[in-house]
């Protein structure tokens, strides 16, 4: 097959400050192919995406489009589009209150004198959705239509000007089976009509539904590429992993005490339904599954922040009720969110202040003031056992590395001598030597008798610290796993077995 | 590696420093503004000028830090000016008309001042209106009220004495000054040294990562409305006992004022920085340029030309100095 080289990729390095995200990557997209890019989180595969289309200016390497060879320093999102690649984004990045066909256009309208035509756009609108064999109510709100719909806006609004080259950034990540079944058909017209596409997922599965070829990321590195019928996923997801688990995590604590938190028939409309979960003294409890499981929405449940319509909490065996954050607090919950910037910290604080900042009333004068000494050596103590690094504790939280500011997140619950660490993605885009930090803390705190509930999109973590692993899709634990029976294969075993289904 | 110590602490010096600055821009100004007025004009220098600016600094002083407790959470509160009317004119009648004595009539204003705050902070909190909105709304609702009692007429009579609170002195001190100092530092310790006014910036910095750390962040949204109102309240007390007279009128660009107090006093639009005592330098700043335009005699409609400049030039350095 000699088919057209659409983009080539070679030698591509990319360096952020302190990180390597890409490491001499080859690739190449032909004409008429849908190429499936694969890794763990933080493998690369969006930063490579962004690479091709200009977002990020790689370090090093070569980039071909179309065969002309691309000027780095001076290639951009614009420059990129104009050649003819576009990105469509999992995220919806629609104006909410705006209808489906101005949300295509925006930008782009035509228009007679300084009037927009809305007839030329409606006629445009309309072809546009008849190549995609796609029927979709362009004058509706776009908040009022379907996920599987915004997404065909989404593509519909990326088809404008007819690309050659096409990235899903994991577009199918928020989709239902059937959308995702639409999204394969239109793959199916798209590379008949001999364009290619970039398709990024984190379901193995439709990599062998849709894709031709295939490349495997691993921290940053090319692993391999090849056609996909001559592999199965067996082979793929070992190359995904990369390599054996090594002494990356502690040895697991294996001494359980009584359970601490166990919730009953938690249901909350349209995030999760009938979980039942408990974590013991000691425990490491994790919770697997794909993007729009509801973990992130069960955690914050949990912790008082996310309305149930019903559900039993039981804190040490008794019968509670937590109706906000301060209450969850109350009874010995901490929360590190996944968005530790957005959610976790105050960034205009220093250290010490976001470090004591749930526990404050603990630090009085007189019942009355806060004592800022003592303060300031409850918050050196705590961050001195996290091995932070940082000059002072008047330091403001931001100049901090991610690392060292979710340790600060993870202080603030350690300090108010929490006895459950509801975990939310806790090394969530921090470098690999943090994240070990991390791990070791997670270990410390099973080992010291607290109990850990930790959501992570990465199995790895997951599999090297839980005890016992609940599997969820689509709001619904699915499995419940433990002891010596957390593998790779089983968990990702029930995530697949789970889409197929 | 003692090389690379060194580096770090100086490198931090130099932030401390910019930051210093950076908070305390204000104050430098202000002195400068001070000395140059000083030397340059002589009937600026006399004592009587200067304790007549801090005398009419105090009561907006304490006015500008009821809005700055707002302004702290990142919300607004447009209804001071009519807090104040209503203060000035219940107050008035209570004590003119009716003959309520002056320490009651003073408690029930500022209760009445606590239930607008409280409503202020409702309606924001709870029914989630934008405050700058229903601050607006309310601030027209309760002028409504007041003038509908005074039918716009200001009320006379209230008793000499009541005018010690605008215009007496302890020893050569204004007691407005004195006022103003008491409430300055109380609330300095109130917001740096109180778990309650720490929340205050954790709330303005971050509302979820407060929320999740377990402030009880509806409470302290709407205890920072009814900080406004009631400072709001007290000072309008202040102005009533000037004139010896509520007037509809007392708080009219009044909001205008206070809200330039605010930013000038270092705090940010948009939540989570700023400091007591920065209001008040901002607020003796902008009293000593009026002052300078009244004694170089520029009339009034080019003061607000001027004033409206400064809030300008204000806003725009805030909001471009944000990531330090």
């Amino acid at each position: 097959m000699a088919a057209e080289k659409l983009v080539e990729v070679k030698n591509c390095t990319m360096v952020f400050p302190g990180v390597k995200a890409l490491d001499n990557v080859d690739f190449t997209l032909l004409a008429g192919e849908c190429h499936g890019l694969v890794g763990e989180n933080g493998a690369g595969k969006s930063t490579l995406s962004k690479c091709i289309i200009g977002d990020y200016k790689m370090t090093e390497g070569e980039l071909y489009i179309k065969g002309q060879s691309i000027h780095i320093p001076s290639f951009s999102v614009r420059k990129s589009y104009e050649m003819g690649v576009a990105i469509v984004h999992q995220e919806f990045q629609l104006m909410e209150d705006m209808n489906g066909l101005e949300n295509i256009f925006i930008g782009r309208y035509e228009k007679r004198g300084p009037i927009i035509d809305w007839k030329k756009l409606q006629k445009k609108g309309a072809e546009l959705l008849e190549y995609l064999q796609c029927d979709v109510d362009l004058k509706v709100k776009v908040k009022h239509l379907r996920t599987a719909e915004k997404q065909i806006i989404q593509l519909a609004k990326a088809m404008l000007d007819n690309p050659d080259v096409l990235i899903f950034d994991e577009l199918t990540a928020v989709l239902q089976e059937d959308g995702i079944q639409n999204i394969f058909r239109i793959i199916d017209l798209l590379k008949a009509k001999g364009i290619g596409i970039i398709y990024i997922s984190h379901r193995l599965d439709e990599i062998f539904q849709c894709c031709d070829r295939y490349t495997v990321l691993c921290d940053g590195k090319f692993i391999s590429s090849g056609e996909v019928q001559d592999i199965d996923k067996p082979e793929l997801v070992k190359m995904i992993i990369g390599r054996e688990l090594k002494n990356v995590y502690p040895a697991k604590s294996h001494k359980f005490g009584e359970v601490l938190l166990e919730i009953k028939n938690f249901t909350a409309p349209t995030a999760f339904r009938d979980v039942n979960l408990k974590v013991r003294s000691g425990e490491v409890v994790g919770i697997s599954g794909l993007l729009g499981a509801g973990k992130t929405e069960l955690l914050h449940a949990i912790f008082g922040n996310h309305k149930l319509s019903s559900g039993e909490v039981f804190i040490k065996g008794e019968a509670v009720k937590i109706h906000s954050p301060q209450q969850a607090i109350k009874y010995g919950l901490g929360v590190v969110p996944d968005e530790r910037r957005l959610l976790g910290l105050n960034m205009l604080f220093n250290i010490k202040d976001n470090t004591t900042l749930a526990s404050m009333k603990f630090f009085k004068k007189w019942k009355l003031f806060q004592n800022h000494r003592k303060e300031s050596e409850a918050a050196f103590e705590i961050n001195k056992r996290l091995n932070l690094r940082y000059y002072s504790l008047l330091q403001l939280i931001s100049k901090l590395s991610g690392g060292n500011q979710q340790k600060v997140v993870l202080a603030k619950w350690m300090l108010r001598n929490c006895d459950v660490f509801l975990l939310d993605e806790p090394t969530r885009g921090i470098d690999i030597g943090a994240k070990f930090e991390i791990y070791n803390l997670i270990n410390e705190l099973a080992k010291a008798g607290k109990g850990v509930i930790l959501v992570s999109p990465e199995l790895e973590e997951i599999i090297g610290l839980s005890n016992r692993v609940y599997v969820m899709y689509e709001g619904k634990i699915m499995d419940v796993i433990e002891g010596e029976n957390i593998t790779q294969e089983v968990i990702i075993q029930d995530l697949l077995g789970v889409v197929e289904a | 590696m003692n090389n690379v110590e060194t580096v770090q602490s100086k490198v931090q010096y130099k932030k401390n420093f910019k930051s210093f600055l950076n908070e305390w821009m204000i104050l430098i100004l202000f002195i400068g503004l001070f000395l140059i007025s000083f030397l340059s004009l002589p009937k600026f220098r006399t004592t009587g000028n200067i304790m007549n600016i801090l005398r009419q600094a105090s009561f907006i002083s304490i006015i500008a830090l009821g809005e700055f407790f707002v302004v702290l959470i990142a919300n607004m509160d447009m209804s001071i000016t009519s807090i104040i009317g209503m203060t000035s004119i219940y107050f008035a009648g209570m004590v003119a008309n009716s003959g309520v004595p002056v320490f009651w009539a003073m408690l029930i204003v500022l209760l009445m001042s606590i239930v607008v705050g409280i409503i202020n902070g409702v309606l924001t909190v709870y029914g989630k209106m934008p405050s700058f909105i229903g601050t607006l709304t309310v601030m027209n609702i309760i002028k409504g009220i007041y003038f509908i009692y005074s039918r716009g007429l200001p009320i006379s009579g209230l008793p000499e004495s009541f005018n010690f609170l605008g215009a007496g002195y302890i020893g050569f001190v204004p007691f407005p000054v004195i006022l103003l100092i008491v409430v300055a530092v109380v609330l300095h310790i109130f917001a740096q040294h109180t778990e309650l006014g720490r929340s205050f910036y954790a709330v303005g910095g971050n509302i979820e990562a407060a929320k999740l750390s377990g402030i009880n962040i509806k409470f302290i949204s709407i205890f920072a409305f009814v900080l406004c109102a009631v400072l709001s309240s007290i000072g309008a007390l202040g102005l009533t006992s000037r004139s010896l007279s509520g007037n509809v009128s007392i708080g009219e660009n009044l909001l205008f004022d206070v809200m330039t107090i605010v930013v000038l006093g270092g705090t940010s639009l948009t939540g989570g920085r700023g400091k007591v005592f920065g209001v008040v330098i901002g607020a003796l700043f902008l009293q000593v340029i009026s002052n300078i335009m009244i004694l170089m005699s520029v009339n009034t409609y080019w003061q607000w030309v001027v004033k409206g400049i400064i809030l300008i030039v204000v806003v725009v350095i805030d909001a471009n100095s944000k990531h330090d």
